[in-house]
């Protein structure tokens, strides 16, 4: 049972910014602009975040540090996602280009900066946001196990966060606004919604989100940021597909990869699942196999928004 | 919007007109862009004599040269560790440095490392690196009078078929089998018997250091009496901190495994991470890694500072040890732990002191009978009575 209960806990680690990364890039392509930044973002946004946190954390520790950090990652995500608004939006530009200038450009920024302000690129922190165990939900049996011990206020703001978003863009003028935007923005256009605003709002909230993921990455997993998340951005794209655009599919997507990842590492400190003998390569392979399947089998009735990825332009009817 | 463009437009134009009055610095530019539109190639060719005569002419460039391996120059382990020592020696002698980053992780780009650090002025050249083998073996041939020092590795073809070391290339090796072995033994003798190894990638160097600590392991289990040591064993292919790095550490020390030796760069801060959650220990490699968590019980080092300074103080005294291909192990100071930092409970400095001095005297052949990389194929297969290694692929 214990190990049921880690591999529970673990596998929040991997999930729960692969659900938020992935709800950001959501919102942009319902609104019909393509954001494979998302490594770029994150990276933005964890650089930012961790380095207030390193300079922050004489003076102060625990939820309030990571609330101000979380703060700043949202900020940054979506200062930095403002160059890919600008450039695909307005510019008109290729979406892919200008997301793959932000993927490469927001690593070699965080290390010149890292290096610039404090000699080294890896900016440490100590890890004071762990909670043991909720206050009274984490003596619940059983539930409280598996999920209100060794947890990070984020996981909670993750669940969180996919619940608001599925409300927004379901359900809210907003949300029918902006994925009209991303099917037919002309024909948004035409009964005066202004799609250059929609699309930003899209982008921007997806840099939010995406930075707030790139925190979220960080903190459980290491003991210091060096300028990477290791591609999880592409991850969460490959989420975004397998769910179909969708947040109540996302979520199953970012927990079934969240959970085949943590198998696949896990299982060499699980006396049963090491003994079944299954080769950690296969566990490793199973997600990917998995998003081609999908893909392969839904690509006919694909949901991805039909706008998603070209620019929008008024003069075409 | 249209106003602001047009203001900044016409301070261009003002700011271009006064600078076209001041002849020094915007001639030469007119020049060069009137050759650009008669002969391209022309101007290619001046700005490369240019480009060269200023490195023919700067007498001092960089004399000595570091090409950084896979891994940043502040990677608080194998590149950093050589670097603090070029810088130390340096500063101290008053040489020139630089160190140069390849573009990607291959021989091509290594070798073009190598002819900019020429370019630069280097007279040394240090490659930390066993991945530096293919490299060296071709630079030491196309630049005879710059000497090389190579960090873990001797000089091949690329193909393991043609090992040939010239008289400008002195080859350090480390005994980190040394290494590993007295961060194994201090371990079992501070008490932990359930202990783990997570390698970076498989490469000689840290493969020694994993066969070092599972016989530093069993050598202290029989010395104290213990009759199970249990060893989880794993390369993670990356030297990276991940989530999947994270998680294998967690759940080993979910399992009750009590210390991890993390041998693998970064690999050590997902330990060290996963360690502070699950109130385990953690094993440094390379450097002293003591400050980097307070979970870190001590680290296996070897001293590559010492050793390159070693090397270039050599190269000074006109003494350079060309064509030496030499290890460096614990009778020369190479390897050992950092004691005064290091967190034990029961293993004390008398402890450190007995076996540091036998594995310098050989006693009872302790020393030459550590296996190393070459001498059996995997961790699974070293002659262990009481050591059971579990590796996991």
């Amino acid at each position: 049972m214990n190990s049921v209960y880690f591999l529970v806990q673990q596998t929040m680690f991997f999930s729960i910014p692969l659900l938020v990364v992935a709800l950001g890039g959501m919102f942009s392509e319902r609104g019909g602009v393509v954001n494979i930044a998302l490594e770029g973002i994150m990276i933005m946004g964890a650089f930012a975040s961790i380095f207030v946190i390193s300079v922050l954390q004489d003076t102060m520790q625990g939820q309030l540090l990571l609330i101000i950090a979380i703060l700043v990652a949202v900020a940054a995500g979506m200062i930095f996602s403002l160059f890919h608004a600008y450039a695909s939006i307005n510019m008109k530009a290729n979406q892919v280009i200008s997301g793959t200038a932000l993927n490469m450009f927001a690593p070699a920024f965080a290390t010149f900066v890292a290096r610039t302000i404090q000699v080294t690129k890896s900016i440490n922190f100590n890890n004071t946001f762990r909670i043991e165990s909720v206050p009274l939900l984490g003596d619940i049996p059983v539930l409280g196990q598996l999920f209100f011990q060794n947890t990070y206020l984020t996981t909670f703001l993750g669940i969180a966060i996919l619940i608001v978003s599925a409300f927004v863009l379901n359900k809210t003028k907003f949300g029918l606004r902006l994925r009209a935007c991303g099917e037919h923005p002309q024909a948004a256009d035409s009964v005066g919604i202004n799609v250059y605003r929609m699309r930003y709002a899209g982008v921007l909230l997806s840099g939010a989100l995406a930075g707030l993921g790139g925190l979220i990455f960080v903190i459980p997993t290491s003991t210091n940021f060096n300028a990477t998340v290791s591609g999880y951005g592409f991850l969460a794209l490959a989420v975004l597909i397998f769910g179909q655009w969708k947040p109540k599919r996302i979520i199953i997507a970012a927990f079934f990869f969240g959970f085949m990842k943590t198998l696949a590492s896990a299982y060499t400190g699980i006396e049963f699942l090491s003994n079944l003998g299954i080769s950690s390569y296969l566990y490793k392979m199973i997600p990917y196999i998995a998003t081609l399947l999908v893909l392969a089998l839904t690509s006919k009735k694909s949901q991805a928004p039909r706008a998603s990825g070209i620019p929008y332009d008024k003069g075409l009817r | 919007m249209k106003k602001l463009l047009f203001m900044i437009l016409a301070v261009v134009m003002v700011v271009a007109l006064f600078a076209a009055c001041t002849p020094e610095p915007v001639a030469p530019v007119e020049d060069v862009v009137e050759d650009v539109v008669d002969d391209v190639e022309e101007v290619v060719d001046e700005v490369v004599d240019e480009v060269v005569d200023e490195v023919v002419e700067e007498p001092s460039g960089y004399e000595l040269a570091m090409i950084t391996d896979i891994g940043d120059i502040d990677d608080k382990s194998f590149n950093q560790g050589t670097w603090e020592g070029i810088v130390e020696y340096a500063e101290a002698n008053g040489v020139t440095h630089k160190y140069y980053k390849p573009t990607e992780k291959s021989t091509d780009a290594y070798v073009a490392a190598i002819d900019l650090a020429v370019a630069g002025g280097a007279m040394v050249i240090v490659t930390p690196g066993f991945l530096f083998e293919p490299a060296i073996f071709q630079a030491q041939d196309m630049y005879p009078e710059i000497s090389f020092i190579l960090l873990d590795g001797f000089p091949q073809d690329g193909t393991y078929t043609e090992f040939r070391i010239e008289a400008n290339v002195y080859s350090i090796f480390y005994a980190e089998q040394q290494s590993g072995f007295m961060a194994g033994y201090a371990a079992v003798m501070d008490g932990y018997t359930k202990l783990g190894f997570m390698g970076g990638m498989a490469v000689p160097a840290v493969v020694r250091f994993g066969y070092g600590f599972a016989q530093g392991a069993e050598y202290a289990a029989a010395q104290m009496g213990i009759d199970a040591i249990e060893l989880k064993y794993h390369y993670t292919g990356n030297f990276d901190a991940t989530p999947e790095n994270q998680t294998m550490a967690a759940s080993w020390y979910g399992a009750g495994t009590e210390v991890i030796f993390a041998a693998g760069g970064k690999v050590g801060n997902s330990v060290m991470a996963a360690a502070e959650a699950a109130d385990g220990k953690v094993i440094g490699v390379d450097v002293d890694q003591g400050s980097e968590s307070d979970t870190v019980i001590t680290s296996a080092k070897k001293e590559l500072a010492i050793s390159v300074q070693q090397g270039l103080a050599g190269y000074y005294a006109g003494e350079f040890k060309g064509g030496v291909s030499e290890v460096l192990d614990i009778t020369v100071d190479a390897v050992g732990l950092p004691f005064a930092t290091s967190r034990f409970n029961q293993f004390t400095q008398a402890d450190y002191d007995a076996i540091y001095a036998a594995l310098v005297a050989d006693t009872d052949g302790i020393a030459s009978a550590i296996l190393g990389d070459a001498d059996v194929a995997a961790a699974g297969e070293l002659p262990l009575t009481i050591v059971s290694v579990t590796v996991f692929e």
